[in-house]
This record gives C-alpha cells, structure tokens and sequence, in this order.
C-alpha cells in the first residue's frame, strides 16, 4: 500500500515538470522513508537525481519498498488541471496496478492511470572529482544561460578563484557573461584550480527552466572537461540533482 | 540558341523515345548552352537560394521560376494533341494543384492510350528506369483541370465526383475527357511531384466504372475515422504509400465535415510525414542497433549514404548539389543543405522539403523490420548528371534501396566517415561539418562513460 497526500499541489507540478525534461517513463523508488527515482535521458547526455524525504508530504503512507513506474508526460496532463490551493492524493493498491490521483478542491475528482513495468537496473551515478564550486541564485543562472542562448547552442563554463564566467561562441556572434564573487547573482565560489568545461545549451536551457519553479538557489560543480552537477536546493532535504555530460571539441 | 532547340526537336521527332534527354546530357555542346545562357535566369540569383526554393517558393521574386522555364523549353517534344477529345486508360492518376489554395485545380491525368497505364503512377516500381523513359510516359499523361473549393468539393458537380471515384481505383480505368481548350503547356517538372504533360480546363469528363482498392473504399466509407489513423490502417494493410497519396489527395479519408481536397504536393509529404511519424514512436522502444552502419544507393546520378549510429533516435537529412545540378546550375560551389530532428521529433516544416519525409519514411521502414533504434543521417549528393527534377519518390526508392542492401559494418565513427568520403566527391570535412549530428556524436560525451 502507498498512499500520499500533498497539499501544495504546485510544488508536485512543477517537480514532476522538472523530471519530465529527461525522462518520459519514470521508475520511481518508494521506501517507507522517502520517494527517489534517478534516471538518464535517452540518449543518456543528462541525468536527474531526485529524492522527497516524507517530511515534505502531508501524510505519507508505504508499507514496504517498492518501484512505480509511470508516464509522466501523461501524469503531468492531469496534474496541469489543478489549481494552486488544491490538495493532491496519490496511492497504489497493490491489487490493482494503477495509480490513483484525488485531486481536490472546490471540487473532487480522482483520475487514475496505468502503471508500466518498472525499470529493474539502477542508473549508477557518475563518479567525479570536482574541483569547482559555485552557488549561485537559480535566477541569476537562469538569465545567465538564457544570455548564452542568444548567440549560441553551447556555452563553456569557466571558473577561477575571483569569478565564474560563461564564453557562447556561436557562427557569427558571441557573448561573455560574468558572474563575480560578491555579485548578487554568485552567492559564493571555491575554486581549487581554475577549471572549465562546454555544454550543450539545449539540454542546460530546459533543465534550468523547470527547474528553477521548484528552488532558489542552485550548487554548481564541475572540473576540466568533466560532466557538471548542478545541484537545486530543495526545502526539507528534498533533492534535485541534473548531472550534465560536457561537450569535448575535437581537432 | 534557337538554332539548336530547333535541331533537339527535330531529332526528338524522328525517334519515338525521348532520347533528346540522353542527349541532352551526352552533349557537351547542347548541355553548355543549356547552362549558359545567362539572360533568362534571375538576376543576382544567390548561390543557395535555388537549391531552398526547387521551383516553388518563388525566393528570387520572379512569379515563374527561369529554371523551370529554361528546362520546359526543352521539354516540348511531347505527343502533340489534336482536336479537343482524349480518350484513354488513366493510371488512374489524379492532380490537385495548389495555387490559389482553397480554390484549386483538380481533375485526372490522362493519356490518349488504351492500355494497362499502371506503371505510369506507381513511383514504386520506377526504380532503376532511365530518367527518359520515366518522363517518355508521364509526359502522355494530359492533365485535366477543374477550379473547385477544397472543401466544398461536393458542389463542384459530377466532375469533381468522377476525378475523387478515379482515384480511388484500383487499376488502370477508361476515362473519356473533353477539355474546352487544346492542351497547353509543357511537361510539368517539380522536385516534390512526378513530371506529368500540358493541361487544359475540363468541359466533360466521363469515367468508366472501376473497381476501388478494398482497403482505401472501406476507409472511404468510414466518415467516423479519423484521416491519419485511416493513413495508418492502409500502410500497415501494405497499401503502397503513393496509392495512399492519391486517396489523401482527393479528400477520401477523415471525418466526414473535415475532409478536403489537399494539393498533390502537400499530400505526399502528409503521408511520408504521418507514417514515419507513428513509425518512429515504436522506434524510440527498440534497442539500439550494436555498430556502425553504412548504406548506399545511387540513382539518377544521386548518391545517397546512409549512416547509422547507435544511439537513442534523431533524424538528419542533408543533400548537396553539384554546379550543374537543378538548383544549382550557375554556382562554382557545391550548395549544401540540411535540416535535422532530435528524439523528441519536430513541430515544424523541414526546411529541404518533401524528401526529408520521404528518406524518414525509408529509414523507419527498415528499423521497424529489424525491431531497431538508431541515430540516422541520410546523405545525398546530387551529381552534374542530374539535370532534372523527377519528384520525390526519387528519394523516397533511392534510400528504400540503400536500406535493401547489406549495410557496411564499422566499429566507431571515423572509419564509417573514411568509408563515406571514399564514396562521396565532397571530402569529409564538409559533410562533418555541416551535419548537426555527426558533429554531435563526435563532441558530445555520455555520462555513462564516467560511470
């Protein structure tokens, strides 16, 4: 039996949003504890890492661990229906293999849909000694990256002990934004060596978009020539971790 | 330069074949003129502008393109026609124009021969037949016209009626044709459609009684399903997808207050559009394919290589052309053009037209046998010789060949491109560097390789 109810109903949205960005049939974990699901996109470039203790439920219910595995584009079509102040009821019956979604408020309706079969393997996670790291408001990133897309599909990040700064290069124009150590936007940097890596915009884009509907602040870290880990802090010790492969231009 | 038409004529008119065209591009003599006369192209025609436009879009600003007119003028050695009756077996074939859309030419195509005719619209079998041969009989095929409203095509009398019943038979039909004027025109030559001959405006039409494909009339009966399920139903029946695009083209599927004539144009690129569509959302399931592949065709001077890399679907369609080539005729360089989908597909219109459907389709065909998933990239090279546009389904059986053949196995990426550049005239540099997912698969790291 799992059964969960959650009154902020925005809060799932936009979770599920952010997840939605990579993945399209979504296994996720549920343990007395926690629900966690950590999955690659499928051309397994980028990964999100996400994990809501109980705490951030109103009630939460789960007898035992179990996988649920659903389609999330097809959850989230339901989910857009709801209004900001309505409360939202998820459950499994284990006799009947499909989700029950309770959405209610000036009204009540319940949807429910097929679960799929989950996936068995663990998407291991990438392991990388980071040398860099950065935490900046997720807005301030947000436009900074928005800034690269102007002229380019990629942008290389770079950081050295006084700031972190992001080079677009594209056919014809390019950009160089600034983040400085102090600024409102670079909340605070270590940089053990000076350190930079390229990635495609399209993905960063997206994921930063969805994303920052859920958090405020975000952790970057990366090393040369290294996948980059942004990190979205969450409230409650929920997390929402993107793992992002870098571009390496050749010749 | 009139001198020499003259002669082409002549010589055209004394053998019963089209071999004014083998000469055409024998003749060194002949093929210069062709390309040399520089007073009936656009002026400051841009390198690359022709090669986006093939003749319909009307980029350069002129309201009938000099290309098509320069070719048509070489073209006009058709069957002439006398007196204003054409009576014979129609494909059958039908044509619905696109100009003036929603109000649009429509009516049959029709030669003025009694036989089985069926080979002259069924671009599935025309594969490996010589370019002249291909416009020797499409260009018998006389093209009535009728003005009607796309989706008030119920008012527009029993010739309207009679050309949507033609096109739904299933084999070569009697068709009695009274045209008010004597056929005017020239062989009709696009990128997106088969050539067909001169046109003029229907005064009757009569269209013996034919028997109708089973699976397209019970499509045709049911004004509750939806045009692109219908679409699908009849592929998977192993309807042949031009067969389909007639139907379309007439208005025979979707429901019933929905359904309109489509421009024959439009409607080739529907149904390559929406088969591939539904094709590749099974494909996204499938595993991955295990190496590196290489497939080639080549076919009226087009050479088509098809890489396949193993990776999650994306779709990637480039062709480049020759100075010499349709759309390219007067540059020193050779024009490249591409345009590419990712996993999650595309909202918009491919930017090199029709043929990016028509390859997909291709391509999916045969990830759907093999139960596969894959990166593909479809590479074309339109050489000097291909002089003349013949319509899409070029594409479509050129790469539906390649994926015939045994595909050349590799185990990275760099000998797959060493291979394609053997093949190709373009060195490999630009071809890496104007394909979006060659460069891709060569920059872009997974995060399973630092697991």
């Amino acid at each position: 039996m799992f059964k969960v109810k959650i009154t902020d109903a925005k809060l799932l949205r936009d979770m599920f949003q952010a997840i939605a960005i990579l993945v399209d049939e979504a296994t996720f974990n549920l343990t007395p504890e926690l629900i966690q699901l950590r999955a690659m996109d499928p051309s397994r470039v980028a990964m999100v890492d996400f994990q809501w203790p109980k705490t951030i439920f109103d009630e939460y219910q789960c007898d035992q661990p179990q996988k649920m595995c659903i389609n999330i584009s097809e959850l989230l079509k339901l989910l857009r229906r709801t209004a900001k102040e309505e409360t939202i009821e998820l459950s499994l019956n284990p006799e009947n293999p499909r989700l029950q979604i309770g959405i209610t408020g000036k009204y009540t309706r319940t949807f429910h849909m097929p679960t799929l079969e989950p996936q068995e393997e663990e998407t291991p996670t990438p392991k990388i000694t980071f040398k860099t790291t950065a935490k900046t408001t997720t807005d301030g990133f947000r436009q900074a990256i928005e800034d690269a897309q102007l002229v380019s599909d990629h942008v290389r990040i770079e950081a050295d002990a006084e700031k972190l700064t992001l080079q677009a290069t594209g056919d014809l124009m390019g950009a160089t934004i600034e983040l400085k150590k102090g600024s409102d936007a670079l909340l605070d940097l270590q940089t053990q060596e000076p350190a930079k890596a390229t990635f495609s915009l399209s993905y960063l884009v997206e994921i930063i978009k969805a994303a920052s509907a859920t958090s405020e602040i975000a952790t970057l870290q990366f090393a040369n020539d290294m996948p980059i880990r942004i990190d979205f802090h969450q409230p409650k010790e929920g997390k929402l971790t993107f793992y992002l492969a870098p571009r390496i231009e050749v010749e | 330069m009139k001198k020499r038409f003259i002669k082409t004529q002549k010589f055209a008119s004394k053998t019963k074949e089209n071999l004014w065209i083998l000469d055409l591009i024998d003749n060194k003599n002949l093929t210069k003129d062709l390309y040399d006369n520089r007073d009936m192209w656009a002026f400051g025609q841009r390198a690359g502008l022709c090669v986006a436009c093939k003749g319909s879009r009307m980029l350069c600003g002129k309201t009938r393109c000099s290309l098509m007119v320069r070719l048509n003028s070489f073209v006009r050695t058709i069957p002439a026609i006398k007196g204003l009756e054409i009576a014979g077996a129609s494909p059958p074939s039908v044509f619905v124009g696109r100009i003036g859309y929603p109000y649009v030419y429509a009516g049959p195509l029709v030669p003025p021969v009694y036989e089985d005719t069926s080979l002259y619209d069924l671009p599935e079998l025309w594969f490996g037949k010589p370019i002249d041969e291909i416009i020797g009989f499409r260009s018998m095929l006389i093209r009535g016209k009728h003005r009607v409203h796309v989706q008030r095509y119920e008012d527009a009398g029993k010739i309207m009626d009679m050309t949507r019943e033609l096109a739904l038979a299933s084999s070569s039909t009697d068709v009695e044709l009274a045209l008010k004027k004597r056929p005017k025109g020239f062989i009709v030559l696009n990128d997106d459609i088969q050539p067909f001959g001169p046109s003029a405006p229907i005064r009757d039409l009569r269209v013996n009684a034919a028997r109708w494909d089973q699976h397209i009339e019970k499509a045709f009966y049911d004004t509750d399903l939806k045009a692109s399920p219908a679409v699908l139903e009849l592929y998977d029946k192993g309807v042949m997808v031009t067969k389909i695009q007639k139907a379309f083209s007439v208005g025979a599927f979707g429901i019933e207050k929905q359904r309109r004539l489509v421009p024959t144009r439009w409607s080739i690129t529907a149904v390559d559009s929406i088969v591939s569509k539904d094709m590749m959302k099974q494909i996204k399931t499938f595993p991955l394919i295990n190496e590196y592949r290489l497939y080639e065709s080549s076919y009226l001077e087009n050479q088509f290589e098809v890489l396949m890399i193993p990776d999650s679907w994306s779709y990637e369609a480039i062709e480049a052309w020759y100075p010499g080539t349709v759309w390219n005729p007067d540059g020193r360089k050779i024009v490249m053009y591409g345009d590419w989908e990712d996993f999650d597909g595309r909202t918009t219109y491919a930017g090199i037209g029709g043929c990016y459907y028509a390859a997909r389709l291709a391509v999916c065909e045969l990830l759907m046998k093999e139960q596969r998933q894959a990166t593909v990239i479809v590479l074309r090279e339109a050489r000097p010789g291909y002089i003349m546009p013949v319509g899409v389904w070029q594409v479509r059986e050129n790469v539906r060949n390649a994926m015939c053949q045994q595909p050349m196995k590799f185990n990275n990426l760099e000998e797959a491109l060493s291979r394609l550049s053997e093949k190709f005239l373009i060195p490999r540099n630009q071809w890496v560097n104007k394909s979006e997912l060659i460069t891709n698969a060569r920059i872009q790291r997974k995060l399973t390789q630092y697991a």
